[in-house]
This record gives structure tokens, sequence and C-alpha cells, in this order.
């Protein structure tokens, strides 16, 4: 058995990953003396540095790794679940890495986002790193704004799942390890601003999907399994925000609300191409 | 007006959503033999909510990104309307040599306001061929079109197939999977005259061993059953080229008892007339497909969801009920 040539980096991304989740977790605790004083808070500055360089290690890692395969099979991490999961912990590490550099304030969110792009970590790692084929109608140029666009949406609902996961989380014993955010009130208020942002990325995803399914399958929209289950999500996401304006609904509520786009997203994206044939016909 | 009001609050927009979900779900994957009518009635209120809220609501009607992206998503309902209305869906088979003709259209559905006018498609089909990687993945499909202009004949030659269909006006052909091969046959009567046409087998390779069709002679009683051997070195296991290049194929002819192999340029000679197996060619199969609103529908979308952009980002922070900058301090709340 050889082993693809991609595996070494993929490995050391999702090493330098783990470094990043467990310097996010341990940057969390609370430290006490020996007589049981709170001695430091959380959210540890050295941490958060550490956190954040590993994080930018494991990106470039996976972006090696991506270019190896790229190399190795000819074509971009478009079709098997493999190179998927690669493209979308690449492309969620990027965008919440912005956040984290940018948003000092919000960096708690880290116990969160990470051990959910271990999800999808933990998943790769035990996928067949066999070379896929590539479709004739994947040379689509539409494809490209159809995947960005789709990774856009993805990385905003992640983040919303990072600022609901903390107003659940503050709603237990663990309110403490959160003391340094913001109130949940500014949380809740941040993530719905990107759940909007979901929203219309989340638009320009199904029209730039729509536009390639016409060039490429010869019909812009089919209900298909996969295109039923996005409509589903951006019918989801466009209720709950249409709520969210006109109700006042509890912190947790909106919270969960938002965590099940993600959810939604998850599903339809890694879900669907399961039970469908015909998810992204010119892969058949 | 209460009514309008009444059609115009959310809690029907929330209803109309849940009801489409719901729709979306039974019909999910297609041809679930639901009707479509779980989707249409939905859409329907969602539209009547829709109209009635941007007449009455302030909210909307009077914030010019979100009456852009509603007025959006009214006129889109309405465009993909008139678009099903007006389309126009069908196969066909067009022989290697042989030009378009609307008259041999199959699986044709057409909407009532179809008003497309099939004699703008004109082409001349040439030789294409078809790539295919190990285990028979379909790679690319190279057609080559001869574009006719009605006045002067032959104008250019393209080349089509996956993502780039052939366009006529709002008409758009793509090549499919389904083509295959087919024979040249001409039948000379006994009284005279011939007969030229071609016979399509089925598509190839996926009826790799059940290349066999049958006909009967215009004016002859007798039914000619054809088998096609082909050889064309196809392997599953291997990279191959469907193409006329690497093709040729013995025509097996059964009459009754009577079984006849018969090469390029042989024929045999019935009571009734010479059946003549003139050459072995190629059909491809176009998915024809018509829909007037197709950039309308682009442009209706793409500004809606600009408008939703501007609206939402730029007015997030009212729209949210709270001032994000007056409150960034740590704090459980």
């Amino acid at each position: 058995m050889t082993l693809a040539a991609e595996l070494p980096w993929l490995w050391g991304s999702l090493f330098a990953l783990a470094l990043a989740t467990g310097a996010a977790i341990w940057g969390m605790l609370p430290r006490y003396s020996y007589d049981g004083a709170l001695t430091e808070a959380s959210s540890n500055a050295r941490f958060e540095s550490f956190v954040l360089w590993s994080l930018l290690l494991s990106i470039v890692l996976m972006t090696i790794a991506m270019g190896v395969r790229w190399d190795r099979i000819g074509h971009g991490p478009f079709v098997s679940l493999f190179e998927l999961l690669m493209s979308q912990i690449w492309s969620l590490s990027i965008f919440y890495i912005v956040i984290y550099w940018r948003a000092p304030s919000l960096r708690g969110t880290s116990v969160i986002i990470f051990p959910a792009l271990w999800v999808l970590g933990s998943w790769v790692l035990i996928l067949d790193p066999t070379a896929s084929f590539y479709p004739a109608t994947y040379y689509n140029n539409w494809k490209w704004a159809h995947v960005l666009f789709g990774k856009v949406f993805l990385g905003a609902a992640l983040f919303g799942v990072g600022l609901a996961g903390i107003i659940l989380l503050r709603q237990t014993r663990a309110a403490k390890l959160f003391s340094k955010m913001p109130s949940s009130a500014v949380l809740d208020h941040i993530a719905w601003r990107f759940m909007m942002l979901a929203l219309i990325f989340d638009s320009l995803m199904l029209i730039a999907g729509a536009v390639w399914a016409q060039d490429a399958w010869g019909r812009y929209w089919q209900w298909d399994e996969l295109e039923t289950s996005s409509f589903l999500n951006w019918l989801y996401l466009g209720a709950i925000i249409h709520l969210r304006m006109t109700y006042r609904m509890p912190l947790q509520v909106g919270a969960w609300l938002v965590i099940g786009v993600f959810v939604f997203a998850f599903l339809t994206y890694f879900g669907a191409p399961y039970f469908s044939p015909s998810a992204h016909k010119g892969v058949v | 007006m209460p009514i309008l009001s009444a059609m115009a609050s959310l809690k029907v927009t929330l209803v109309g959503m849940l009801l489409l979900s719901v729709g979306s779900m039974l019909t999910y994957g297609g041809d679930t033999g639901v009707t479509v009518w779980v989707l249409i009635v939905p859409m329907l209120l969602l539209a009547l909510n829709l109209m009635c809220a941007i007449a009455t609501s302030r909210k909307i009607n009077g914030q010019p990104g979100l009456l852009v992206f509603h007025l959006s998503l009214l006129a889109l309902v309405i465009v993909i309307a008139v678009g099903r209305l007006a389309h126009l869906d069908a196969q066909i088979e067009i022989v290697v040599g042989q030009s378009f003709d609307g008259s041999h259209l199959v699986d044709l559905q057409q909407g009532p306001w179809h008003t497309g006018d099939l004699s703008e498609i004109t082409f001349l089909q040439g030789p294409y061929s078809v790539s295919y990687e190990p285990g028979v993945q379909r790679g690319a499909t190279a057609s080559r079109i001869g574009l006719l202009d009605k006045n002067s004949g032959f104008e250019k030659e393209i080349v089509v197939g996956d993502d780039t269909p052939l366009i006529f006006g709002d008409y758009r052909l793509y090549t499919s999977f389904n083509k295959g091969y087919a024979v040249i046959l001409e039948w000379l009567p006994k009284e005279g005259g011939s007969y030229s046409g071609s016979v399509n087998m089925p598509s190839f390779p996926l009826n790799d061993y059940r290349q066999k069709n049958e006909w009967t002679p215009p004016g002859s009683d007798t039914t000619v059953k054809f088998w096609l051997r082909l050889d064309t070195g196809y392997d599953e296991e291997d990279y191959w080229v469907l193409s006329m290049d690497n093709s040729s194929g013995v025509l097996v002819m059964t009459v009754d008892d009577l079984r006849v192999e018969l090469q390029e340029g042989e024929s045999l000679q019935f009571d009734d007339g010479l059946l003549k197996y003139k050459e072995l060619t190629m059909w491809m199969g176009y998915t024809i497909f018509y829909d007037p609103t197709l950039r309308w529908l682009f442009f209706i979308s793409t500004f809606g969801v600009l408008g939703l952009g501007w609206h939402l980002w730029s007015r997030a922070d009212r729209l949210l009920g709270q001032n994000f900058e007056s409150d960034t301090k740590g704090g459980v709340n």
C-alpha cells in the first residue's frame, strides 16, 4: 500500500489544529491557587497567541496538502468527500482565523469552533484518499463562484454556532469561563448579523449553482436531493431571520435556531450526497 | 383595509414558508408522484402575502433595499411561472451528417404559451468523440457542429458538449449521455426508385451487448432484424474514446430463418427489393431546453440579493434592535 502524497501534510495540519484546540480550551480554563482562590481569569493572552499561530500553521499545511493532492490527481477539491472535507476545514479555518485575529473579545468562541472543525477533521482521517474522477461539467467557471459563496455561507454559519454555543454554555456551570467575553445580548446580536451574511451568501450560492446547473446539466433547478436540501436550508434561514426581527425571543431559543442553520447546512453538504445518487449530476 | 393587512401578516409568511418546506420535503428527490401543487399553493400564498406586505408595510416599502429584495422575490415567482408556461423540453437523436429536423423530437413537453420557432435551429451534425476513463466514467464530449445559414448554406463549424450548449436564440441544445451507432441503409424496391435512411442502434456503451433494432423497408412486408457487431476497442477497465475513428461494425440481418452478415457496401436481395448496408455512422442525442426567461431570472435574483445585502448590512443594528457598539465589555447576560 502506498501512502497518498498529501496525507503527511494533512496529518500535520490536523496536528496543528489539535494544538490550537488544546491551547484554546486550556487557555479558557480558570487557574486556582493551592488554597482554592481564583488566581487568573480565562482567555490567557499567551495561549491566544499560540492558538493563532497554530491555526495559521494548520491552514498553511492544509494548503500544501490540497496543492499536493491537486498536483497528484489533476484537479481541485471538488468531487470526493475526502477532498471536500479537506477543502471545508481549510476555508472554515481561514474564515475563523480572520475573526480570531481581528476580534480578540470573541476568541472564546474557539472552544466551540475548533471541536466543530474536529468533527470534519476526524471524518477526513477515516476516508479513502483515492483519486476521484473529475466530470467534464466541472470545468465550468461558475463552479468557482458557487463554491466560494458556499464557503462564505458555511463560514458565517459556523461562527454563528460559536457565538450561540457561548450563549448556551453561559446557562451552565461553565458560564464563568466566558466572563471576559461580551454579554450574551451582544453575542446574540453578532450571531444574527452573521446569519444575515449567511443568508446573502447562501442566496448567491444558489444563484451561481443554478447558472452552473443550467450550463452543465441543461436545467437551472430540478428539485433533486441536494437542490431541495439547499432550498430548505435557505428557507429555514429566511424564516428564522424573520422570526428574530419580529418577535422577542429568549436568547437561548435564538441560539438554538442559529445552531440549526449550521446543522442543516452540514447535513445538506455532507448528508444529501450520501443518499442521493443524483447530487451534482455530472458525477454520474 | 383589514383583509390586506391580515394577508400581509408575517404569520402568513411563516405559515407559507412552513407549507413550502413541507411541500419540498414531500417532493424530495423528484419523481415521487406527489402533485406539483404542494409547491405551487404555498408559493401562491407567499406571493399573495408578499404583494400585500409590499403594499401595506412601511417596513418593506419604506426601505429601498428591502423593497428591491421583496419585489425581486415576487418578480422571480412570476417570471418562473411565465418560464414554465413558455418552456419546451425535448430530446432528439441526430445522425452524423444529417441536419436538425424539429419533427423528430421525442419526449416533448411544452407549456401552453410556447411560441418558439424550432426552424430557428439550423445545423448539421458533424463527427463527435466522447472520452472515457477506466470504469466507464464519461469524460469530455466534443460534438462538431456545422452552423447553417438559411440562405447561403454552411456558415462555420463549432464544437459543443458538456457545459457548452448549442444556442439558437432561447433554444439551448445539450449533448446528452444518450448517443451511439447507426447504420445507413439504402432500399431499392423491385418496382424502381430508392430510399435511403438510417437505423439508430441503442445508446452506446450503455447497451454494449444490445445493439439491436428492426426495420420494415418502405412498401415491403418484410421486417428485418438487425444486430450490429461492433469493433470499437471498448474496454471498461481502460481509457477509451467513442469515435468513428476507431469503430467498425458488421451488420447481422435476420429475416425469418435467414441470417446474413454484411460488411459496409454489401447488400442483401429480398423478393421485393435490395437492401444495401451503405455505411456505419453514429448518432448524438441532444436535450433541448427552451426558456425565454433565463437571463431575467439571473438579473432579478442577483439584483434582489444585492438589495438584501445593502439593506441588511447597513441597517443590521437597527433591525436587530440593539446597539452593538455600546456593549462590548464583558459580562454574563
